[in-house]
């Protein structure tokens, strides 16, 4: 047992002093490439290892790389879609803005040729139930405005007032069943009297009706029909709209259809007359 | 004196022979090896692991004095040469001049055909040693160490066996 130690000892002193000498001779020897043999075989020892180090040493760089880039993208992606959203509002600003400048130009225009006293306000409200066709306007008797004063669009008559408020008011629009206003047909001057058809929204609610146009009367459609002024409410020559059918005798008169040049549903700016139609000269046998 | 002063004082001694020799004749190692006896002496006397330690002394000493341009060829030859005599001397018994005369026969062999077998591997560029010249080397080196190994016993007085 005290021998083997020695002797062990011994053994491993002669491996280690043979792979040192060999390590001493390979490290002279040259291996045929400039480089000896002991550096040839660690360079094909630590090669390998450099290259699995380098290569992991380049994945994380390029992991940190990516990371960060992504990082970076996903943060100019964020202000990106900011800037777009910004920029979407304002150019809905600016487009809402524009539309709006348009619609004033065609209300100004409007004003301009209606020889009457008129006021321009805002649409704030309508429709807030169903049975009636309305408009609540942010104008009242403070700023003028009176009942059945007549309310126009750069397109066409609207309707008039019918309850008045000190800062608002509210317009009963010629689709309403219960509204009216005296027409006349432009090219043939036939009269008659314009209303709504139905107080709820159905189909083809959105045209007026042109009433008490008797069966001979010269009335075709695309004809179109304007405010005659006899009702004291709006004055005479008001584009309220155009013939969209002319139907069949119902008693004694037709049943035509007038399609509403004035746009109720986009109706945003309109004109309320704060005069009282000129009045009409009545024949002295009338007296 | 010491095991290692002794092997110092040996292998001075083996390099002051060789450098005699090498002025005598042309080249002197393909007929004797002064420090393969002091390896084998050692071994014989002091052990394996003496032996080596002493081999590889020995060869880098021979490599660096005389050796060629790759040095620890002899040196690697050597130390295993001191090994395997040392544990030759643990094994059988090695006492006669004859017997060691023996060893240092085949330690010569094996000495000289373990460098060439290096120097092949290592593609080293070495003179080779033809068979006889082989024999002529293995066998002077094996009278001059009996005889030798026999005198420095008798003067120094120190034997392991």
């Amino acid at each position: 047992m005290a021998q083997a130690a020695p002797a062990r000892r011994s053994r491993f002193l002669l491996v280690g002093l043979i792979l040192a000498h060999l390590t001493a001779i390979s490290h002279q020897v040259d291996g045929g490439s400039g480089a000896s043999l002991l550096q040839r075989a660690l360079l094909s020892v630590v090669t390998p290892l450099q290259r699995l180090v380098g290569g992991t040493a380049f994945l994380a760089t390029e992991l940190w790389r990516g990371w960060g880039f992504h990082r970076e993208t996903y943060a100019e992606n964020r202000a990106l879609r900011e800037q777009v959203r910004s920029l979407e509002t304002e150019l809905q600003l600016r487009a809402h803005r524009a539309q709006e400048a348009v619609r004033l130009r065609e209300l100004l225009a409007l004003q301009q040729a209606v020889p009457l006293d008129t006021l321009a306000a805002q649409v704030v409200g309508r429709d807030g139930v169903p049975w009636f066709r309305s408009l609540t306007l942010d104008k009242g008797e403070a700023d003028g405005v009176k009942l059945d004063a007549a309310v126009i669009s750069a397109t066409g008559v609207v309707g008039r007032v019918f309850a008045t408020g000190p800062h608002a008011a509210r317009v009963q629009v010629l689709l309403d069943r219960d509204s009216g206003a005296a027409a006349l047909v432009e090219r043939s001057r036939v009269s008659g009297v314009v209303s709504g058809q139905v107080s709820t929204a159905e189909a083809g609610a959105e045209d007026l009706a042109l009433k008490y146009v008797s069966e001979r009367a010269d009335v075709v459609v695309g004809d179109v029909v304007v405010t005659s002024g006899l009702d004291r409410i709006f004055p005479k020559g008001l584009v309220i709209g155009r013939v969209r059918s002319v139907g069949d005798v119902t008693g004694l008169f037709r049943e035509i259809r007038v399609e509403p040049s004035a746009r109720f549903d986009r109706l945003e700016e309109v004109l309320v007359l704060k005069g009282s139609p000129p009045a009409l000269e009545t024949p002295r046998s009338v007296e | 004196m010491s095991r290692a002063l002794w092997t110092a004082v040996a292998l001075a001694g083996a390099v002051l022979v060789e450098t005699a020799l090498s002025h005598l004749i042309v080249l002197p190692g393909r007929y004797l090896d002064p420090f393969l006896l002091v390896v084998v002496y050692c071994a014989l006397h002091f052990g394996e692991t003496h032996g080596m330690l002493a081999g590889a002394a020995a060869g880098w000493v021979q490599d660096v004095v005389f050796g060629g341009p790759v040095l620890g060829l002899s040196a690697l030859s050597k130390l295993s040469v001191g090994f395997a005599v040392g544990l030759a001397a643990g094994r059988f018994l090695i006492a006669t001049t004859a017997a060691r005369a023996l060893v240092v026969l085949l330690a010569a062999a094996a000495d000289a055909l373990l460098v060439q077998w290096l120097a092949s591997v290592f593609s080293v560029e070495a003179r080779g040693l033809p068979a006889l010249a082989l024999v002529t080397r293995a066998t002077l080196s094996a009278l001059v160490g009996g005889l030798l190994f026999a005198l420095v016993d008798r003067r120094v007085g120190h034997s392991r066996i």
